[in-house]
């Protein structure tokens, strides 16, 4: 990766968490570094600008994976199936991330760490679909039908994501922002972030896209090196 | 240097600000390093392959 984007995602980073956790919130913003009060969020609106942008890595994250996937089944690349375990493995992470920095977010908005919200019962029904694509993996020894086999399931499984994350959260009432009775209408993001407080969150966007763009390249090299060099062991 | 300590027991979110951004540093420079030691090991391999 160019070393100047590496500069730019340091940078992005820096910005987003100076202005995400330093910026005050008030009441009626005057500067632009002030935030306005989301009402029923007050401080706990920071949470913004860091888990959903986790959130959205782990759709990113298994859309890759499936584009690598179908990649696979059309050039049967073993490298490809590489980039596309690598994804899937970020993908988990990131949703597991989104899963625990809303919970304890949850704790003190809601009062509970688990509340089954529409929003958390199907990222839970996310994590176990993409959680037992690991439990195939391992199951199979065989390197191309395991590839193939993954690449597959990956495909349908990202048939769920849009439902899952996109639809139902939305269609349902229930306690997360955004609901279909969040009685604010509408999403957080469109309607009730001013000037400041949307460059702010897609900064954190940017710089998370960056990241997991790094770390997914980081993830799948290894892995083709590791494959590479035990096939050397294996045929020497 | 105790004005800065006076304040920051008022405003202790400055504090987690400096938390979240040593931990981000960290992340940071490991990330670094790693792709160098990567790149270093790609390296290598290429050319014991066309040894």
């Amino acid at each position: 990766m160019n070393k100047y984007i590496k500069f730019l995602l340091m940078v992005l980073m820096l910005i987003a968490i100076i202005a995400g956790i330093a910026f005050p919130i008030v009441a009626k913003p005057e500067h632009w570094y002030q935030f306005p009060v989301i009402p029923g969020l007050e401080e706990k609106a920071r949470i913004i600008f860091f888990h959903v942008p986790s959130a959205w890595l782990s759709v990113l994250a298994f859309l890759t994976a499936m584009a690598y996937g179908i990649r696979y089944l059309k050039k049967n690349n073993l490298d490809d199936d590489a980039k596309s375990n690598a994804a899937l493995q970020l993908g988990m992470l990131f949703s597991a991330l989104a899963t625990i920095t809303g919970s304890v977010w949850a704790k003190f908005n809601w009062g509970s760490f688990w509340n089954w919200d529409p929003r958390e019962t199907s990222i839970f029904v996310l994590l176990l679909i993409y959680g037992s694509l690991f439990a195939l993996r391992s199951a199979i020894e065989n390197e191309d039908k395991r590839a193939r086999l993954s690449a597959v399931y990956s495909i349908i499984a990202f048939l769920t994501v849009p439902f899952f994350i996109f639809i139902m959260p939305r269609i349902m009432s229930g306690l997360h922002p955004g609901s279909a009775d969040d009685n604010s209408a509408g999403p957080i993001v469109d309607f009730k972030m001013d000037f400041s407080m949307r460059v702010v969150f897609f900064i954190s966007m940017t710089a998370f896209t960056i990241l997991y763009y790094w770390m997914w390249r980081l993830a799948y090299k290894s892995i083709i090196i590791k494959e590479k060099l035990s096939n050397k062991l294996i045929r020497g | 240097m105790e004005n800065l300590y006076n304040f920051l027991e008022k405003n202790s979110i400055f504090i987690v600000l400096f938390i979240v951004l040593i931990i981000w540093l960290g992340i940071y420079l490991f990330l670094w390093r790693t792709d160098k030691r990567l790149a270093k090991i790609e390296k290598e391999l290429k050319e014991k392959e066309n040894e």
